[in-house]
This record gives C-alpha cells, sequence and structure tokens, in this order.
C-alpha cells in the first residue's frame, strides 16, 4: 500500500483529517481536484465572503458613520474591482497556508479528480487526463457540497448565479434579486446592499435564517431592512428567465397572489448538496442517500476502511462541524475515542450585525415540552456598544427553569461570532446561567451583554437593565 | 421587611433538629401560626409554626440538620402581591413541579454492615466519611471509604435517605459489624430540586452537572473503557475534571495523545479484556499446597553445576542398543534417579521428613518425579527406585508420564514419595529454586543443558553443563548435607562408572 490514509477532498474536513492523521503517524496523502488546496471554505465560501463582507462594511462606515464620529472624508466610491481583487489575495495566501501545512505534515498532495476503483486502490486523474493510481489502506471521503439549483432554473452563472459567482461579480448589480434568506444570502445580499445595490430577498418561509432562533430571525429582519434590504416572504418562485440583460422571477404568496421582480442578476442560494461526482462509489458499493453519504456514529461508511465526514454525510454544512469530524475520524484510526457534541455545534451568520447561536432554540425547547427561562440584554445598554455605535443587537440566553443549566446562547450583534465560543465552553461544561453571570467579565466589552443575559436568566436581575 | 424564623428550643439534652418536611413551599403565602414544617430531633417529631403573615424564605432545605438557633427560614411582611409579580411564569412552575418530587420518609431503616470484601479478610477500618451525619443520600452514592489490610474501597448508599453514623472514622469492624443507618425516604433530596430561593443559593447546591465529565475528560474516559458513572467528579458541581478521568485508571498504561512532534508513536488500538474462569481443584490444591511449604519449611536452595559430556557420551554409545533391548529410550532421568538415590542413602536426613515431633528416616528412596500435564502439575513416584535398574527406571517414568498426561494417575501413585526430582530444563530454564513436595525435605531441580567455557587441566574447553539446584528443609537437613549431597550427584554424573560401582 502506498498510504495508511488517503484523504479525498482538501476542504476544512479534509485537510484537517489529513493533518490530524500526520500527526498521529500515518503515512497520508491527500487528493484535491481543483489547483488550489482548501475547497469551498476557502476558495468560494467563508473566507473570500469575510473578505467582501469587512470591505463592504468599511465602505458602509465610511460613507455612514465616519461623519459622526468626526472623520471627515470626501464622499466614498465602492471599487468592486479593488475589493474582488483584495479578495483574491486573501484567499491566495489561505490556500498557500494550506499548501505550506500538507508540506510541514508531510502529506503527498495529489491533483486531480479521485475516484475510487475498489476500496484499497484510487485513481487520481490531473485535467491533462493523465490518470496514476494510489493504493491505500483507508479512505477518508470529505468532497464538501455544491450549491443547490432550481429545478426549473439552472444556473447559467450569467445573471442566474452561485454564491460562487456573486464572490466575482464585474459590476455592482443594479438590482440583486436573491432566492432564500438563509445564511448564504443573508450575507451576499449585505455585501451588495452596502455598496449600492437594490437587494430584493425571496424567501419560501416566512422567516429568514429560519434553522436559528425565532428572535435572531427578527432583529436581523430588522437591521436589513435598515439597510435598504427588500423582502419577500412566505413566497413561493415558480419562474426565473434570464432575459439577456436582466433576470425576471415570478413569485407567489400563499394566497396565490403574483410577485413578478426584475433584476440585473438573480443569486440562488436555496442550499447546497452533497458531492460526489466522479467519486466512483458504486466500485465499492456505496449508495447515497438523499445525495449523503451513510455513515455510522462513527463516520464509517458501510465499507470498513472507507469513511466519510463533512458536506457529504448527515449534520449542519459547516466547516468546524467538518474539522471537527476530521479529527474524530484520524483519532480513531489510531484507536482514540473522541467524542463530538452535535448539539454545541455554532452557527454563524456574518452580517452586521452578527448572528451566532450554540445549543437549543426557544422553539426547539418549547416543542420538547422542557420548562425553560429567558434571559436577554440588548445591545443598547451596552457601554461598549454605545461607544463603537453598534448598538442594534441583543443576547438571549435559554436556561432549564430547575436547574438553571444553560440550553442555547443566541447572539445578535456586533462579535457575536467570536463571542458564541464562550456559550460552547459554558454548555460543553454544563454551566447555569448563574456560573456564568457569577464570572468576572472584562468592562467594557460587548461581552458583558453576555453575563448579563445570564443573569437576567437566572433570576431577571441583570445589573445595566 | 423579613422576620426570620430560628429553630426552637425543644428540650434540654436537643442540640439540633433535621428538618423532615417543609409542608409549605419557598414563596408561598404563610398565616401566623399556620404550620409550615415538620421538624425532628432524636427523640421527637415537632411542628413549626409562623410566627406571622407573609411570605415564605426558605433557606435550610428538607433533610438539614440545623442547631438550636440557627435560621431555618424567613417571613417576608412586605405583602404577598409584591412577590409573584417579579417572578417570571416559569420559575412558579419550577416550584410546582419540585414540590412533587420532595422526598417522604417511609419509616423504613436501612441498617449498612461491613460488606465481605474479601476471603481473608475479616475486619475493616472506616477511613474517612465523605457524607455527614444525617445528610441526604441516594443510593449508590459513595458515603464512606472503607480500608482493609489489603485494599480501600468505597461504600456505597443501599438506600435513599438520611444518614445516620454509627462507627466513626478510624473506628475498625468486623465483617458484618453495623456501619450506619439510613432513615429511607422516598424520592430525590429537596435540595436538588428546590427552586431558586434566592440567585445566591441556586447554583451552588445544585449538582445536576454532577459526573458530567469535560470534552476532554469524556474522551480519556471512553478510551479507558470506565463509565463517567465510576468517577466522582472533582470539579464544580462534581464535574468529572481532565485531571479526574486521567486519575481514574491509575496503573493502567497512560494513552497519552502523541504530540504532533512525536508524530511517530501512534496510539496502538488493544483489547483490554479481562477473562476470568474458575480454578479447577487441582489448581486450588497446588496453589494452597505450595504456598504451605513456603510459610511452613526453613526452605532455601544450594546449587552446583554438572559436566553432563559423560553421561551424554555414555547415552549417545549406547541409546540404540538399550532401546533395542529394553524398548524404551535411554535418558537423562535413569542417571539423575540413581544418581540422586546412592547420595539419598550416604546422607539420609535429605531423604527423610518430619511428622509432627519426630524425624522418619526411609531407608528406601521413594522418587517423586514432577511431570507436567494440561491439568498442572503432578508427581507421580517410582517406589525403591534404590533397587530399580536404569532401564526399569526409564520404563516406570515412561508409565508415570503417560498416565498423567492421560489424567489417570490414581492418588495411591502421587502419594508416598520421600524426595523429588523436578526437570524444569525440558522448558528451557537455566536456573531456578524449586519449591520442596510437602512432606518431603528436599528438592532436585534440573536445568537446561547448555556449552559453556568451562576450565579442565588449565585449559579452558566448551562442556555441556548443568546447573543444578536442591532447596531443602533447613529445619531437618544441614548446609553440610545438603550441599554434600548435590556434590556427590555431580561427581557420580561426571563419571557414571561409579555409579555401577557406586563409589
Amino acid at each position: 500500500m502506498d498510504y495508511q490514509v488517503t484523504v479525498i477532498g482538501s476542504g476544512p474536513g479534509g485537510y484537517v483529517a489529513a493533518i490530524r492523521c500526520a500527526q498521529l503517524g500515518f503515512k497520508t496523502a491527500i487528493i484535491e481536484k481543483y489547483d488550489t488546496l482548501g475547497g469551498t471554505c476557502l476558495n468560494v465560501g467563508c473566507i473570500p465572503s469575510k473578505a467582501l463582507l469587512d470591505s463592504t462594511e468599511h465602505f458602509h462606515n465610511a460613507a455612514h458613520t465616519f461623519k459622526e464620529h468626526g472623520v471627515d472624508i470626501n464622499e466614498p466610491k465602492p471599487n468592486l474591482t479593488q475589493m474582488i481583487k483584495r479578495k483574491g489575495e486573501v484567499v491566495k495566501s489561505n490556500v498557500d497556508g494550506i499548501a505550506f501545512l500538507m508540506k510541514k505534515n508531510k502529506i503527498d498532495v495529489h491533483i486531480g479528480l479521485g475516484s475510487f476503483l475498489d476500496k484499497n486502490t484510487i485513481q487520481v486523474t490531473a485535467k491533462d487526463g493523465k490518470a496514476k493510481k494510489i493504493t491505500t489502506e483507508k479512505v477518508i471521503i470529505a468532497t464538501g457540497s455544491k450549491p443547490t439549483p432550481l429545478p426549473f432554473a439552472p444556473l447559467d452563472k450569467k445573471r442566474i448565479i452561485s454564491s460562487t459567482e456573486a464572490l466575482e461579480l464585474k459590476e455592482i448589480p443594479k438590482h440583486l434579486i436573491i432566492i432564500g434568506g438563509g445564511v448564504i444570502g443573508m450575507e451576499l445580499g449585505s455585501v451588495y446592499a452596502r455598496i449600492g445595490s437594490k437587494v430584493s430577498v425571496v424567501e419560501f418561509l416566512d422567516s429568514i435564517i429560519p434553522t436559528m432562533d425565532g428572535t435572531m430571525g427578527k432583529e436581523l429582519l430588522k437591521s436589513s431592512k435598515k439597510l435598504g434590504m427588500d423582502f419577500y416572504l412566505g413566497h413561493k418562485v415558480t419562474a426565473l428567465e434570464n432575459k439577456g440583460k436582466e433576470v425576471a422571477l415570478t413569485a407567489e404568496d400563499k394566497s396565490g397572489k403574483k410577485l413578478e421582480l426584475k433584476g440585473d442578476y438573480c443569486l440562488v442560494s436555496i442550499g447546497r448538496r452533497p458531492y460526489t461526482d466522479g467519486l466512483g462509489l458504486d466500485k465499492v458499493g456505496i449508495e447515497t442517500v438523499k445525495g449523503q453519504i451513510p455513515v455510522d456514529d462513527h463516520l464509517k461508511t458501510k465499507v470498513d476502511n472507507i469513511y466519510a465526514i463533512g458536506d457529504v454525510v448527515r449534520g449542519a454544512m459547516l466547516a468546524h462541524k467538518a474539522e471537527e469530524e476530521g479529527v474524530l475520524v484520524a483519532e480513531q484510526m489510531a484507536g482514540q475515542k473522541p467524542h463530538i457534541n452535535y448539539n454545541l455545534i455554532p452557527g454563524v451568520v456574518y452580517t452586521w450585525p452578527e448572528v451566532a447561536s450554540v445549543g437549543q432554540t426557544e422553539e426547539q425547547l418549547k416543542q420538547s415540552g422542557r420548562a425553560y427561562k429567558v434571559g436577554n440584554f440588548p445591545y443598547k445598554a451596552l457601554g461598549r456598544a454605545r461607544a463603537s455605535m453598534d448598538l442594534d443587537g441583543l443576547v438571549k440566553i435559554l436556561a432549564d427553569a430547575n436547574t438553571d443549566e444553560i440550553l442555547g446562547a443566541h447572539i445578535i450583534g456586533a462579535r457575536a461570532a467570536d463571542m458564541i465560543a464562550a456559550g460552547v465552553v459554558a454548555m460543553e461544561y454544563r454551566a447555569s446561567a448563574e456560573d456564568v453571570s457569577r464570572m468576572s467579565h472584562a468592562h467594557p466589552t460587548y461581552m458583558e451583554a453576555f453575563k448579563e443575559a445570564c443573569l437576567s436568566a437566572t433570576a431577571n436581575r441583570p445589573i445595566h437593565m | 421587611m423579613a422576620t426570620q424564623v430560628k429553630v426552637p428550643t425543644v428540650g434540654e439534652s436537643i442540640t439540633e433538629v433535621t428538618i423532615a418536611n417543609w409542608l409549605k413551599n419557598d414563596g408561598d403565602v404563610v398565616k401566623m401560626d399556620e404550620v409550615i414544617a415538620e421538624l425532628e430531633s432524636d427523640k421527637a417529631t415537632f411542628e413549626l409554626t409562623a410566627p406571622i403573615n407573609g411570605v415564605l424564605r426558605i433557606k435550610k432545605q428538607k433533610g438539614d440538620a440545623v442547631p438550636i438557633g440557627d435560621l431555618i427560614c424567613e417571613i417576608d411582611e412586605s405583602g404577598s402581591g409584591q412577590v409573584s409579580a417579579p417572578t417570571p411564569k416559569t420559575e412558579s412552575k419550577a416550584v410546582a413541579a419540585s414540590s412533587g418530587a420532595a422526598p417522604k420518609a417511609t419509616g423504613a431503616v436501612k441498617e449498612m454492615k461491613v460488606p465481605a470484601v474479601g476471603e481473608s479478610i475479616t475486619e475493616v477500618t472506616i477511613s474517612t466519611w465523605m457524607k455527614k451525619d444525617g445528610d441526604f443520600v441516594a443510593l449508590d452514592e459513595v458515603i464512606a471509604e472503607v480500608e482493609s489490610d489489603k485494599a480501600t474501597f468505597e461504600l456505597p448508599a443501599e438506600a435513599n435517605g438520611i444518614l445516620r453514623i454509627v462507627a466513626q472514622e478510624k473506628t475498625t469492624l468486623p465483617i458484618g459489624g453495623l456501619i450506619c443507618k439510613i432513615e429511607v425516604m422516598d424520592g430525590a433530596p429537596a435540595k436538588a430540586a428546590a427552586p431558586a430561593v434566592s440567585a445566591a443559593s441556586s447554583s451552588s447546591d445544585k449538582n445536576y452537572a454532577a459526573g458530567h465529565p469535560s470534552p476532554a475528560a469524556a474522551k480519556i474516559l471512553d478510551e479507558k473503557g470506565i463509565a463517567a458513572s465510576n468517577v466522582s467528579g472533582s470539579g464544580p458541581g462534581g464535574r468529572i475534571t481532565k485531571e479526574d478521568a486521567a486519575k481514574a485508571q491509575a496503573g493502567a498504561p497512560a494513552k497519552a495523545e502523541s504530540k504532533p512532534t512525536a508524530a511517530s508513536a501512534p496510539v496502538i488500538p488493544g483489547s483490554r479484556t479481562l477473562r476470568k474462569e474458575k480454578m479447577t481443584s487441582l489448581r486450588k490444591t497446588i496453589a494452597r499446597r505450595l504456598v504451605a511449604v513456603k510459610n511452613e519449611t526453613a526452605m532455601l536452595t544450594t546449587f552446583n553445576e554438572v559436566d553432563m559430556k559423560p553421561v551424554m557420551d555414555l547415552r549417545s554409545k549406547y541409546k540404540d542398543k538399550f532401546k533395542e533391548k529394553y524398548g524404551v529410550g535411554l535418558g537423562f532421568m535413569s542417571f539423575f534417579t540413581k544418581a540422586v538415590c546412592i547420595a539419598l542413602r550416604e546422607w539420609p536426613a535429605v531423604n527423610a521428613q518430619i511428622q509432627g515431633d519426630e524425624i522418619v528416616y526411609s531407608d528406601f528412596c521413594d522418587v517423586s518425579v514432577a511431570v507436567s500435564t494440561p491439568k498442572g502439575l503432578v508427581v507421580p513416584v517410582i517406589r525403591n527406585a534404590e533397587s530399580m535398574s536404569f532401564d526399569q527406571i526409564e520404563a516406570e517414568i515412561a508409565r508415570l508420564a503417560a498416565r498423567g498426561r492421560d489424567g489417570k494417575l490414581s492418588i495411591e501413585e502421587m502419594t508416598g514419595g520421600t524426595f523429588t526430582i523436578t526437570n524444569g530444563g525440558v522448558f528451557g530454564s537455566m536456573l531456578s529454586t524449586p519449591i520442596i513436595n510437602a512432606p518431603q525435605s528436599a528438592i532436585l531441580g534440573m536445568h537446561n543443558i547448555v556449552e559453556r567455557p568451562v576450565v579442565k587441566d588449565g585449559q579452558i574447553v566448551a562442556r555441556p553443563i548443568m546447573y543444578l539446584a536442591l532447596s531443602y528443609d533447613h529445619r531437618i537437613v544441614d548446609g553440610r548435607e545438603s550441599v554434600s549431597f548435590l556434590v556427590r550427584v555431580k561427581e557420580l554424573l561426571e563419571d557414571p562408572s561409579r555409579l555401577i560401582l557406586e563409589i
């Protein structure tokens, strides 16, 4: 055998799995179809979108808050070309970093499409058609996911686009229509709304970011409307057509009332689907279910030496979930017994204000019938937020009514994405809301809102309210 | 305004009371003279009444032992209406839920006695009480640490209820001795489920997270195959810390995670199952007798070495003819048996044994030969070996060995030897100190034959050497006799012609 472990796919699940395997002493290889490592996350997902979100947020502040802060400048103009160029540099330095990590950990990188010939042999076919075979004792499938197109309107990548194209636009759309008010739609919608696009979000459900706690969706809706975004909730898209210079969308609400929208671009962000094309799963007898590769609790497929992690398996399609799974599989192969608490994988939306969430939502608690307490604390009451003018947002803590154990933490506001880690730590240790409220939190910080929300949940006694 | 309610003086010799039951819940509106709790002392049970109208604020929970004069609750006069308003709805739900789970005394008392902890252990000492007298203890909760002369073990509660300690720390109790009593109660302790009395006390009392391992602790425990329920947590609220998990298996190989820098050492997966098998009665007999010999004799061992070349030369020269004539192979055992018999007659103490206050000398040599069988070691006897010829000895050994392998040896065939020969050499032993086959007084240990450099006539030559060991009972065999015996065996073997002439 050439390798003890071969990882197919170099996204955050795959490359982390490979590094952990190498750390544990396995002779490891990684196969990547594209020319650069890092997968969706680094190339066309998390990292580039954050680069554009940060650039456009700077522009937004220059245009709207600098004056009040006492910074007088000439009217700023967005330079999308430069923004996208800078984004490209951010991506490049990140993917180069992964290449360095592969080298450092002595992981062999094979560029080309990996397909199974049998359970121990993988053919890697490069773009020029040259193929080589590698043999391996174990395989980790980490091939990730692709944007889901609408069944009646394929992505033409010109006017009807996915998130990948939305990160590479040559012009600022005059009117960007977004189908799907989930994480991707909201993030990219706010990118273009900040630099002057009219943005219309058409969402089938009655709320945006519907998988998160209801309060988060409501608050985000409020601040997104402030940004000038239009929302058409409870609307089902019935037709979408590229008419050359514009796209035409037809939708209807529950009562059957028609909505017609015309824009120059339409971003389809209705979800992502597991990606296993060309992997040759049939050669090893694995059948996907709804596109996903079925795995057991140890992320093992039905074939004894083949594991699968990340977006191709069940669970949230999140980079950090895939990373944890990569580590778990590697350590298992070494005979260790790691855990993943899937209930405590945080979810983040990088709008501004940011939204971050971990644990159970109020809706889930209501459904389960568990007695709970709610503690809210608004950013408005926070000295730190006043200083920075980031007054939108709140922290919402859900705790068990009897034991005071924190069951869910939901934050919308400045730095929510970084703050949620405190919720994860507290909940991994099963802290009570009072435990957190008795821990010293530095002043002035946004995290004080977390402590105050805990005080509020414990006995409804926040200090600054 | 809150009025403090303290434990009243209830009798001369009573210094503390236990709260048997709260009849009202925290936050309830109580009227003056209404009975709010039942208290019990070691003498009697009595009722506690509210001194004023107001809202009850419970300070001591059911099951708590409270000294006379200590605060038990407060009654807030400042109006009942005010109280429920700021309380969130969910909290009042919690109150209702917990009152249903309040424990009830069943009247039964469970006596906990020292369990039988090991065959030879007759008494134990209470080393530490983990729970105080009057504490509420849950079934299977560890309440004390007990130590015997062999080990320390934990004592789990045999019932839910109030602990009444009988044996104090450092007390030594016989097996079956009374350790403590538990006043059995139904339900969980009030304090675990009680609603937040005040925000300050709400989390410190609660133990919903007791036994919850941290992420790293969970991984360690799983790898060790230890259930979290078997580990007592030292973290806040009884949480299991990484250190708790790491200590949970003192002695087992640490599966330390290999650092990135030490990437060459992956953790090796391996089974760690234990297999238990009943000891056969033969094994038990062997075990008992060997230990008895060690304990009851003054055993020691003397060593010597034999140049086996003469015996080997003789054997290789005649083994074919021997086999042809007698139908049995010429082994080393017949040489050793013959040599031993000659030496035994010269040093009769080695062939003797103690019976009570007497020493019994035998003028015959019944030589026991240790034979390994699938069921264990057996030691059949070659009777009157001193009168036997080489071929008779070989034939008898072959017969006994075959019967031993088949498990057919009779007790008769295995009893009554006067001296034993054991050959660890067949398994490759270089040197050993055999244990005497009681009630005999000595045993000869044979070992493997190895070419060793020896000095002969001033020249270093390679010779096949066997080390010999003679373990003997110093009570009746002196050093002179044992050493001379072994030297004699050596002389006879190094010059086999002396075996014939017996000189």
